[in-house]
């Protein structure tokens, strides 16, 4: 259970990691498919670039920020004794 | 009784149970594939392949009768996170997010992706700034949510008035679509089939409420993404020989574009806020498929990508869904899983799309006199396509396609055999099932406990508690049956309308009542009143300010921010305990708040006797 002294860090610490997690994916998946018309004479995979990124791109960006979330909350979790006694 | 950790272990038996129906159901697709070839009557295959699957989810509904209230309502609190994830995001797609999302790539192209992106970003947003809070919480609704955080029975009621809008919506629109499928597979009337797939929910949903839902809604999950990959990859593996349809179409795409070219499709240029969606109808292609922003402007796609996030992750029928893992930990994983299918599923239908126009291309692009093709020739038979023959030579332009039977017409376009059509049409009606179950389950649970005992903390006694929530479910679900037959709109407007309204309702009030400790509940109201009002104006006044309704989120979304923070900050601040209650929420550690409650009220009824 966590201590009340160690509330106040505990939620700063959460609140940046909300923030290092939401704001950097928001800013790609805003920008991204804007400037896909001028990737799109690229080749990857066969596919046009812009469109290929847009699409699978944007999947695993965002896979990868929940994971990446997912792992970093939980260690912050455990590092202010914020985490479930399961 | 409290619950412990240890009466909520995931039951280990579940890959086995599931492995079990995915065994039935591929048994059941290859017998019907024997019987085709053996010569069986059409019409007992297509029988064979709605009623088949929708018996094995109803025996699964059955089999798990339960009367205890933490089961009933939220399956005991022991749902993985993988199977929570591949419910939460097969109910955001439902039906329309498979078949009319096909139509509206092969139609559109690119800009199809505001809708794919946005359901990704709505799981991110959900998984980072919501959800783990819900399920700390523990309520078993929304309403019920807002109504304890800001200890106010007027929030409760008022939210759950708000939310039936958008839920009702929503279940038509799963309704006709589901409907219009089942439709097609056996040739019976769509009012007959609305009826059926009703009764299908209502079937899926008394038993043992959200616990019959959960596991019958998993099995139509995996029966939809299997429906819905398999004669995809199939196909891939005709055309590319690669069996990964998803990672595999690029090649073909860019024979495609180059096709475009040769074939003069003009691109498009459009202002910035045009949203023209494919509507439900005939419609000619006329639009590159990779070249961006010819249907929906540039800010049109971002506001609208913005729109689905926010209803996804706002939404109230998917909500409930993440308080039912074993823990926060867990509850912020399922969301993972829940990225990692609707990415993979939206991935596939996008191969879908492009495989359709590469095929179309390969007519268009044969060189001497035109011909129409056996397939080509059968999807105009069955009312799918049309094709202009007038003019001496056959142009892509020439070809129209029915939205909503793009997703049905390429197991034909492949010359796969019948059953491999008719199975993915089985699929998307199990789509269907779980998004319009998702809705059913959760405004009934709405009704039950926010609205008929939304005036009381302390819950109905456990048997009438049940029965309530039985009842309504019976309720919502003829409702949506009859909206959907009488309310005859275009699905995937009427799902983008839905999100709209979530979104601006809720989304705001949700995010600000975990991440803003000075809210209180004249906020709460005074948010989810103007984004409500704010986003109704907007759709009833779209046509005047130039704005098609499913962007009225545009002004919803801050009209919820400015009413919350305006209001909460012209009234006194929130009490001692209500400040007690947020800071506990926000730690994922200790009892869950709703079970120590339950737990607090049983010691104290029982000093009471």
């Amino acid at each position: 259970m966590i201590e009340r002294k160690e509330r106040k860090p505990y939620w700063r610490h959460t609140k940046w990691q909300m923030l290092a997690s939401i704001v950097p994916f928001l800013v790609v998946i805003i920008v991204l498919p804007l400037y896909a018309e001028s990737l799109n004479s690229e080749k990857f995979l066969g596919f046009p670039l812009g469109y290929f990124l847009s699409a699978h791109g944007i999947a695993v960006i965002a896979i990868f920020t929940v994971a990446s979330f997912v792992n970093r909350q939980d260690a912050v979790d455990h590092w202010h004794g914020a985490h479930e006694d399961i | 009784m409290s619950l412990t950790s240890r009466s909520r272990i995931v039951n280990p038996r579940l890959g086995t149970y599931f492995g079990i129906f995915v065994s039935a159901l591929s048994g059941l697709v290859l017998l019907l594939i024997i019987f085709e070839q053996l010569g069986t009557p059409d019409a007992s295959l297509r029988w064979g392949m709605l009623i088949g699957p929708l018996l094995l989810y109803a025996a699964i509904a059955a089999s798990v009768l339960t009367k205890d209230p933490l089961d009933f309502f939220v399956v005991g609190r022991r749902v993985p996170a993988g199977y929570t994830g591949l419910g939460v995001a097969s109910s955001a797609m439902g039906a329309t997010g498979i078949v009319a999302m096909t139509g509206v790539f092969f139609i559109i192209g690119f800009d199809a992706l505001f809708v794919v992106i946005g359901g990704l970003a709505g799981f991110v947003l959900m998984a980072v700034m919501l959800a783990p809070f819900l399920r700390k919480f523990g309520m078993f609704t929304v309403p019920s949510y807002l109504g304890r955080r800001f200890d106010s029975r007027s929030v409760r009621i008022l939210c759950a008035a708000l939310v039936a809008v958008p839920m009702l919506l929503l279940l038509a629109a799963e309704l006709r679509m589901g409907a219009f499928v089942a439709a097609w597979l056996v040739g019976q009337p769509q009012s007959l089939m609305v009826m059926l797939l009703t009764l299908c929910i209502v079937l899926g949903l008394v038993f043992g409420g959200m616990r019959s839902f959960t596991w019958s809604s998993s099995a139509q999950a995996i029966a939809a993404i299997l429906a819905l990959i398999v004669p995809v990859a199939v196909v891939a593996v005709m055309v590319t020989n690669f069996p990964l349809p998803q990672l595999t179409h690029g090649p073909l795409l860019r024979a495609l574009v180059r096709n475009e070219a040769i074939q003069g499709l003009p691109i498009v240029e459009v202002s910035s806020f045009a949203f023209s969606l494919p509507g439900d109808g005939m419609l000619a292609v006329t639009k590159r498929f990779t070249v961006p922003f010819g249907s929906i402007g540039p800010a049109a796609f971002v506001v609208a990508m913005l729109t689905v996030a926010a209803g996804v992750a706002s939404a109230p029928w998917l909500l409930p869904r993440v308080t039912m893992t074993p823990g926060v930990y867990e509850t912020r994983k399922s969301l993972g899983w829940a990225t990692v299918f609707f990415g993979l599923v939206m991935l596939t239908v996008a191969s879908v799309s492009v495989f359709m126009r590469d095929y179309v291309m390969d007519i268009v692009a044969a060189t001497g006199p035109a011909s129409i093709p056996g397939w080509a020739q059968q999807l105009t038979d069955l009312g799918f396509a049309q094709i202009d023959t007038r003019s001496t030579r056959l142009a892509f332009t020439s070809f129209s396609f029915w939205r909503d039977t793009v997703f049905l017409s390429l197991p034909i376009a492949a010359g796969l055999p019948n059953v491999f059509a008719y199975f993915a049409a089985a699929g998307a009606i199990a789509a269907a099932l779980v998004a319009a179950g998702a809705v059913v389950g959760a405004l009934g649970n709405v009704i039950a406990e926010d609205v008929i005992n939304g005036l009381s903390w302390e819950p109905l006694p456990r048997q009438p508690r049940v029965w309530v929530a039985r009842v309504a479910f019976g309720v919502v679900a003829i409702l949506g049956g009859l909206m959907a037959l009488l309310a005859p709109t275009d699905a995937l407007s009427l799902l983008l309308t839905c999100l709209a309204l979530t979104g601006s309702t809720l989304f705001p009030v949700l995010a600000l009542s975990v991440w803003w400790k000075r809210m209180n509940a004249f906020g709460a109201m005074a948010g989810m009143g103007s984004g409500f009002g704010v986003a109704v104006v907007t759709m009833l006044a779209g046509s005047a300010i130039g704005l098609e309704g499913p962007l009225a989120s545009l002004l919803g979304i801050p009209a919820g921010v400015l009413g919350t923070v305006l209001a909460s900050f012209a009234t006194p601040v929130p009490t001692r305990s209500v400040l007690e209650l947020v800071r506990e929420m926000r730690v994922p550690g200790g009892e869950v708040i709703y079970d120590r409650e339950m737990r607090l009220l049983r010691l104290k009824n029982r000093d009471r006797k």
